[in-house]
């Protein structure tokens, strides 16, 4: 039994055979289509290192069959900077020192872009830190990355007023 | 190699329910991580795909919250005064990974003694509702929690959703749970309190649900009794009402102390509560 997925990733159509429907979001990712930034921390959606934007909602692409998606338009870290210019998360997270090891960045950055997207926290620093409770930083750079979070918010809506001025 | 289905409509799911006796997964965050070292294969029937079975809304005197609903589905909806405890519940379920992909009704199935969903559900009096090709049943959640990890869906039905009674008198509710840390973690202890108020600013009804002290969770019937008829007052709770708790020892904590961080949340639950 073949089955056959069809899936956007990173702006990107894609189609694809899988020969095991048992096969996780992320596993496709990185083995299938060689995205190794979304990274594989604990394998059972305890540190957040996988998640990855499924129609504009973040997940933890370890605890989803790629099959269950199909048709999804799906963003992973890969996706988020404009050629050589940085996604102001991208930006920020190196600002204020967002990361040490940085194994566990690219689901944080994709878990901060997914808040941003949400809208739920305000400028309240521990409604930030409640929202990004789902990703782990084992070096503790849980400051920075607080501070790296406000600050992109604080950018992007200073780019979106200039924009519409 | 085993099956996989992802059918577009209920009858589909039921008949392949009915022949194979598949798994059902919805969410998938409970369904994974106890997969991580590759089991046995199994027959996957994915319900993701089932169409008019994931929104939350009212329906006469209760809540329709249909298997597909999320976490964070149950966070956006607008509920009424007196179910507060569900949105509390659905903010300290795992983190928004998990929120926005978990379902409340796979929370129910999975049927954890540490289910963070569980207490407030029972608290609230929900009943479920099942589906099989032989028709539709309901029962009161508390009949439908048999252990850990077993209810009485039998392999050939699926839990089609939730009803959750809307409140009837003024009044409020709470969940509050204890982890080792405040965030993403399997709690220690968890529990809820609905208190519906008399004009009189007395509570007139209480119903209180303590898990992960027992092989599911419970509702406290001594302190409800105690609390009908008096105001919010942690002074009413007697280490009597606890009784039906049977906590175990484990590495998240000692039944001893299971038993003390239930009374202290408790008491700190009815310290808060205003009246309605």
């Amino acid at each position: 039994m073949s089955l056959s997925l069809s899936l956007t990733v990173n702006g990107i159509a894609r189609t694809l055979d899988l020969a095991d429907p048992r096969v996780t979001l992320l596993d496709l990712l990185r083995d299938r289509l060689h995205l190794t930034g979304t990274k594989k921390g604990c394998d059972r959606g305890q540190c957040g290192a996988c998640t990855i934007l499924l129609d504009g909602r973040r997940i933890n692409s370890c605890l989803a069959l790629a099959i269950s998606h199909d048709g999804a338009d799906i963003l992973t870290i890969e996706g988020v900077a404009q050629g050589d210019q940085l996604h102001p998360v991208q930006a920020a997270f190196i600002a204020h020192d967002g990361l040490q090891c940085g194994y566990c960045t690219p689901g944080q950055i994709m878990s901060a872009i997914g808040l941003l997207r949400e809208a739920q926290t305000g400028d309240d620093p521990e409604r930030v830190r409640e929202a990004m409770s789902g990703n782990l930083c084992r070096c503790g750079a849980y400051a920075g990355i607080t501070a790296a979070v406000l600050d992109a918010q604080r950018s992007m809506a200073d780019a979106g007023r200039a924009h519409a001025a | 190699m085993a099956g996989y289905s992802r059918p577009t409509d209920l009858a589909a799911a039921l008949s392949l329910l009915a022949e194979r006796r598949p798994v059902i997964l919805a969410g998938g965050t409970d369904h994974f991580p106890a997969r991580v070292a590759a089991g046995p294969a199994e027959d996957i029937l994915d319900i993701t795909a089932l169409g008019g079975l994931r929104a939350i809304e009212r329906r006469g005197d209760h809540l329709w919250v249909p298997c597909l609903a999320t976490w964070a589905d149950l966070g956006a909806a607008n509920l009424p005064a007196g179910l507060e405890a569900l949105t509390q519940a659905a903010a300290q379920i795992g983190g928004v990974q998990i929120q926005n992909t978990a379902t409340l009704c796979g929370n129910l199935c999975n049927a954890s003694p540490a289910a963070d969903g569980i207490p407030p559900l029972l608290a609230l009096d929900a009943e479920v509702e099942l589906a099989s090709l032989a028709g539709r049943r309901r029962m009161s959640l508390d009949a439908f929690l048999l252990g850990p990890r077993q209810t009485a869906r039998r392999p050939e039905e699926m839990l089609l959703g939730l009803h959750i009674p809307l409140p009837v008198a003024p009044s409020r509710s709470v969940f509050a749970k204890l982890g080792a840390r405040r965030y993403l973690v399997i709690s220690i202890v968890m529990l809820a309190l609905v208190a519906e108020f008399g004009a009189d600013g007395m509570i007139s009804r209480a119903r209180v649900a303590v898990g992960a002290c027992g092989p599911r969770a419970r509702r406290l019937p001594a302190l409800e009794a105690a609390l009908a008829g008096a105001r919010p007052d942690p002074a009413l709770l007697r280490r009597a009402h606890l009784a039906p708790l049977l906590p175990i020892d484990d590495m998240r904590g000692t039944a001893a102390y299971r038993l003390d961080a239930v009374a202290t949340l408790l008491r700190r639950a009815l310290a808060g509560m205003v009246p309605a």
